[in-house]
């Protein structure tokens, strides 16, 4: 599909992800089929195209063969855009053009009318885009599979007389042959194939995107999630994103002076750090106490919680000498609970992806990783948490993840549980010792990418001051042996 | 909009029988043209006199297409006597044509 052919004029949509898929945009001048099933989200798509083309110098006209104009603006009104503004300012124009049902067929006819319309208004304010939305309504009135050829050759050869840069949608079942049959045509017909897809996988909805294919065009080949966001459609072309990481910032506190000392200064910024540990062994508290000292250096930080409620959260943390309440009146901390079952992992990383674009935190914290399993399929938790790290990678936002290991030993494979080690930069484990008489927490640093680290377990304790060292922690070996050093020339 | 008149001159609409109709063609193309045809063979045979057809060229007048919602051509709309019809098509089904026009029958 990467031919080293000359690169064909694009137009990019400015779609979140979607140009990277397309390895640009839409062909220029030219038809893109949109298909999917009923509420794949195929007239947001038409309609971002439009509201972000009239956004940047290009005029688009909107075609609607199923829905009443007035349903149109306010669809695009929940995604952000004032089409009615829009319409004003002679960027857009809406075309209703729905069939009466009472009228009486008599013999051959022709879509010329709305043709007519479509033109009249397109040359009115000088159109680039048109997007054509429930071409199969307008297709319903032939009943005639050669009749729909022809009037969509027809449509087809006026749209490229135009130049017009297109969008046409059609509505899909997959259960139907005859249905299948006849968008073979128009696959066939268009340049451009894009296919959405709504299923229910595991009872959690998910929405993927694909590219059929795109004459004189390379394009990414995988399925893409997509959720619909605030301000339009979001894609997570993980592959492409991964590109574009930020490199790992320097040091950030961690909040405990102990660990900071076992790691040479700090978690790095930008960096995803694993925190493991069985239930109780203080996870949560020491995300916390990070989040806290973030807050309290002025930083912001976001806390996704999918254990326990925001209340339950900020109570369980005074327990600890926690208070996460100043901070999240002032504004650095703002936690969002969530059950992972809610919404599924695409609604979950929209969700988190909108978060990080409007509270703009330095800082992120999930809790906890092993949580997600319960968001469909270990498939879909590992998706979420691949998209997710490399989102806030791409931001240079830190993130803290913790994870309840399985067994007491917390061996390497099941630090994870779902097996994305190879993007988590640091991995804490936090474990149980059990001797004869008492059971005692260790800290260890299994791995710091890019730093020195501490190579011992460290005993910890939770008290009502928070995470406290008996004994005061190690630096990392060669640090420990500078430091020696130093201390005994003074 | 051009009109061709071919009942009377004073022809009005408001007289009692008379039938005004709106014919939404797209230039010259075939079935626009034999829908021409065939409502004036349809008006002279079966008002005589008594008829008004106005011509719209969607491609040369849009916005009357817009004011109308005329989508696929050719189309015609009885405009009077009330109440409105509209016929898709290049009218070719006679009987069918006259049902909707409420000529069948009686009228004749």
């Amino acid at each position: 599909m990467h031919g080293k052919r000359r690169p064909i004029p694009k137009v990019p949509t400015q779609i979140a992800g979607l140009d990277e898929i397309l390895e640009g945009g839409l062909p220029r001048g030219r038809t893109t089929l949109v298909c999917g099933g009923p509420g794949s989200g195929k007239t947001v798509v038409g309609l971002e195209f439009l509201c972000r083309g009239a956004m940047a110098g290009e005029p688009g006209v909107f075609v609607t063969f199923e829905e009443r104009a007035e349903a149109i603006r306010l669809n695009a009104r929940s995604m952000g855009w004032d089409l009615a503004a829009m319409e004003k300012a002679g960027k857009i124009a809406i075309i209703e053009a729905r069939f009466p049902q009472v009228e009486v067929l008599s013999g051959d006819f022709d879509i010329q009318g709305m043709l007519a319309i479509a033109g009249g208004h397109a040359k009115r304010i000088r159109a680039k885009r048109i997007v054509m939305d429930a071409l199969d309504v307008l297709l319903r009135i032939y009943n005639d599979l050669n009749r729909e050829r022809n009037e969509l050759f027809r449509l087809h050869d006026w749209l490229i007389d135009r130049k017009l840069t297109s969008i046409l949608s059609v509505k899909t079942h997959h259960d139907n042959v005859k249905h299948v049959s006849q968008y073979e045509f128009l696959d066939f017909m268009a340049d451009c194939v894009i296919r959405l897809d709504h299923r229910v996988v595991g009872q959690v909805a998910t929405r993927r995107l694909r590219v059929i294919k795109y004459r004189g065009s390379g394009f990414g080949t995988n399925e893409y999630p997509y959720v619909f966001g605030e301000r339009g459609i979001v894609l997570f072309p993980l592959t492409m994103a991964e590109l574009t990481h930020q490199p790992l910032g320097p040091k950030v506190s961690t909040g405990l002076k102990g660990l900071d000392l076992m790691l040479d200064g700090g978690f790095r910024r930008a960096s995803c750090v694993l925190v493991s540990g069985n239930s109780g062994a203080g996870k949560t508290t020491l995300a916390c106490t990070f989040a806290q000292a973030a807050c309290r250096r002025g930083e912001r930080v976001l806390s996704l919680n999918f254990e326990e409620s925001k209340e339950a959260l900020i109570s369980g943390m005074l327990s600890a000498g926690i208070d996460l309440r100043p901070s999240i009146r002032a504004r650095k901390l703002l936690i969002q609970t969530a059950m992972p079952e809610s919404i599924g992992s695409d609604g979950h990383l929209g969700r988190t992806i909108q978060a990080l674009d409007s509270f703009k935190p330095n800082h992120l914290i999930l809790d906890a990783v092993s949580a997600c399993l319960r968001m469909g399929s270990e498939r879909a938790a590992f998706d979420f948490m691949m998209r997710l790290i490399s989102v806030v990678k791409d931001r240079g936002v830190t993130s803290i993840l913790t994870n309840q290991a399985k067994s007491s030993e917390g061996d390497d494979e099941e630090l994870s549980g779902i097996g994305f080690s190879s993007v988590v930069d640091a991995v804490i484990q936090l474990r149980f010792v059990e001797t004869d008489q008492e059971v005692n927490r260790q800290i260890f640093v299994v791995k710091s990418r890019g730093s020195a680290h501490s190579n011992r377990r460290q005993s910890y304790v939770i008290t009502d001051r928070g995470i406290e060292f008996p004994d005061r922690p190690r630096p990392p070996p060669d640090r420990a042996r500078r430091a020696g050093r130093k201390d005994g020339r003074k | 909009m051009s009109k061709s008149r071919n009942g009377k001159k004073n022809a009005g609409n408001g007289r009692r029988g008379h039938h005004l109709f709106l014919l939404f063609m797209a230039g010259n193309g075939p079935n626009s043209k034999k829908a021409l045809n065939n409502l004036r063979n349809l008006c002279r045979e079966h008002l005589k006199g008594r008829f008004t057809i106005e011509t719209v060229d969607v491609v040369k007048d849009f916005q009357a297409a817009v004011k109308n919602n005329i989508l696929v051509t050719p189309a015609l709309i009885l405009v009077a006597p009330l109440p409105r019809v509209m016929v898709l098509g290049d009218l070719s089904d006679l009987p069918k044509v006259l049902a909707a026009l409420r000529l069948s029958g009686s009228e004749l």
